[in-house]
């Protein structure tokens, strides 16, 4: 699904991914575990194809195909999707269009129709039962006052409704009381299937209870410095990022 | 010309008065070019839709009225309005009370009249006056006035579109208690500028708002908000996108009178730059005499967001419909303040179908 071979990105001159290693197979949930500043959010950023981001090296190839060579957009309607740490706030765009914009983009990427508004409607309404979103926050403007749970439950909303072949999560936990964690940890699940694959950043073991990840992969300074099965994010829970890196 | 105030004289003797003006209140508007874009086409604002869903004044409604010695009673504490002294000496008047119709929504298309307009309106009926100043052919200055009496109320939608030159002077006049909602909606124009001057009473409220995108070359906006009585509110917004080279200018006051106590006063201004040729010129101005009151001002310029754009993005949405949607995003707040919902739901459709 998504093979990672030495990257190394930089952003306004400063390497932040120093030769990274990662490979994701079809169906599998991994977790990439980290202190701040070791780069997992900077990975979510330049998989996902933002700009300013400099790749000095390496390749990344996302089912067959250059990841590296695709527009944001493009990797999107491939089948890649980010669920933000921090979602943009939209004035002035209420949320159900949004939802809908994105979902015809997707089927035009795909030579499809445009979607039918009472499909559209049932499938919208579904999907945000079970992540108990209300229909008023439909109606109002994109994660505009929104609290933080909400960003993240909408993140997820929109997850579903792109159903994407390769999700990466960045610290969707961050924020999220008790409920809200169960909750979209849930609506993630639902999702999993043999056919897609997740990468799941975290800072915290916690979230890991909830999506049990198929492997564990420990960043530090820009490189994964080991990898594991879900007991690696007990040890480090434990031990802490410091001792578990010495020991790698 | 004899009944004309002296600075009223010196300007219209003047040749070619948009020449050699030099009042500061003009400096940006630069009445004196002659400018041709490429870029602009005057094709002609099809209003059919409109006509389903308003009443369409005829000239036989108005009636004849001199205005002329209008000219000497300036009512502004402000440097006298060029348009007005230029456009209340050069035509001849009508007058219309909108009382004297029924509909809920009526039109005027001010381009099939070469006089300037008197509107008086006693009731508190709730009713919207589309005003459209669009493909104006005539761009010697005119004037608009608008007489409120006691306890009344009054939504404008101005649609000024695909005007190569259009020069227009508004006076709101508003008694004790009445309301008024403005709306100005300004598009693909070459050359034009508004002035709107208001005057309110005791208890008024008064909305002015705009919104202007795809101009050719200059799109300027003048507004002088006079509270002359206590407890009047005002709120004022433009929103302006501005690209291909054009400028947008906006320059505002809020004028409050010593024995205008309470007044709340708002003024914003915010421009989108699309590109970097593109100008935006904001000048907001606070004059206030009296203690008790709360006016506040703020002019912001900025582009587009990068990261909301990328955030579109990633969600599939290509760069381009992810531009259009944040600039109707922008814009779509000016439209949301109009009461009458057919005509917020045509406006609406209108941006989408411009922008």
């Amino acid at each position: 699904m998504l093979n990672i071979k030495d990257l190394k990105a930089s952003i306004e001159d400063k390497q932040i991914i120093k030769g990274l290693d990662l490979s994701i197979n079809k169906g599998e949930v991994h977790a990439l575990m980290g202190p701040n500043g070791s780069g997992k959010s900077t990975l979510s950023y330049v998989l996902s194809g933002k700009e300013g981001y400099e790749i000095d090296s390496g390749s990344v190839d996302f089912k067959g195909k250059n990841l590296l060579e695709l527009d944001v957009d493009e990797r999107s309607n491939e089948g890649l999707f980010l669920a933000f740490q921090y979602p943009m706030e939209i004035p002035g765009v209420q949320t159900s269009f949004f939802l809908k914009t994105a979902i015809n983009a997707k089927r035009k990427y795909q030579g499809l129709e445009e979607i039918d508004a009472l499909e559209f409607a049932k499938l919208v309404k579904s999907k945000a039962e079970e992540l108990s979103i209300s229909p008023d926050m439909l109606k109002r403007d994109l994660n505009v006052n929104y609290s933080g749970g909400e960003k993240k439950k909408q993140e997820i909303l929109q997850m579903s409704l792109l159903n994407p072949e390769m999700a990466i999560l960045d610290e969707t936990d961050s924020g999220l009381d008790i409920d809200a964690l169960k909750i979209v940890s849930e609506g993630v699940n639902k999702l999993r299937n043999e056919n897609n694959s997740f990468l799941v950043i975290t800072h915290y073991q916690r979230l890991l209870n909830y999506i049990k990840p198929d492997f564990v992969h420990i960043i530090a300074d820009g490189k994964i410095v080991k990898s594991g099965n879900f007991s690696l994010a007990l040890e480090l829970e434990e031990k802490g990022y410091e001792e578990i890196s010495k020991t790698a | 010309m004899n009944n004309l105030s002296s600075h009223g004289n010196k300007i219209l003797n003047d040749f070619n008065p948009f020449k050699n003006f030099k009042l500061e209140n003009y400096k940006y508007a630069q009445l004196h070019k002659d400018h041709t874009s490429e870029n602009f086409s005057d094709s002609s604002y099809d209003y059919n839709e409109l006509l389903k869903i308003s009443h369409n004044l005829q000239k036989t409604d108005f009636e004849e009225t001199d205005l002329s010695s209008k000219v000497d009673k300036w009512n502004f504490n402000s440097i006298d309005s060029y348009f007005r002294v230029s456009s209340l000496s050069n035509r001849s008047s009508l007058t219309l009370n909108l009382d004297n119709f029924s509909q809920e929504v009526l039109l005027v298309d001010v381009n099939h009249f070469s006089e300037n307009i008197s509107f008086t309106k006693n009731s508190s009926k709730n009713q919207t006056l589309i005003l459209i100043t669009s493909n104006i052919s005539n761009p010697k200055p005119r004037s608009i006035f608008f007489d409120l009496a006691e306890n009344s109320n009054l939504e404008i939608l101005q649609l000024a579109l695909s005007n190569n030159k259009s020069f227009i002077y508004f006076e709101i006049n508003q008694s004790d208690f009445s309301k008024m909602n403005f709306i100005t909606f300004q598009s693909n124009n070459n050359h034009i500028r508004n002035e709107y001057y208001a005057s309110l009473g005791e208890k008024c409220e008064l909305n002015l708002l705009g919104l202007n995108f795809k101009n050719n070359f200059i799109n300027d906006n003048f507004s002088y908000i006079q509270h002359s009585k206590p407890s009047t509110a005002s709120n004022e917004i433009f929103k302006s996108i501005v690209d291909n080279g054009a400028i947008t200018n906006f320059q505002g006051k809020i004028y409050v009178d010593p024995i205008a106590q309470k007044t709340d006063g708002y003024q914003m201004s915010r421009s989108l730059l699309l590109d970097s040729k593109s100008k935006a010129n904001n000048k907001p101005e606070l004059e206030i005499y009296a203690d008790d009151v709360k006016c506040s001002h703020g002019s912001t310029v900025a582009k587009l967001s990068q990261n909301q754009i990328y955030y579109f993005k990633t969600r599939g949405i290509d760069e381009q419909t992810a531009k259009n949607i944040l600039q109707k995003a922008f814009l779509v707040e000016i439209i949301e303040s109009l009461q009458n919902k057919e005509i917020k739901d045509f406006s609406k459709k209108l941006l989408d179908n411009l922008i």
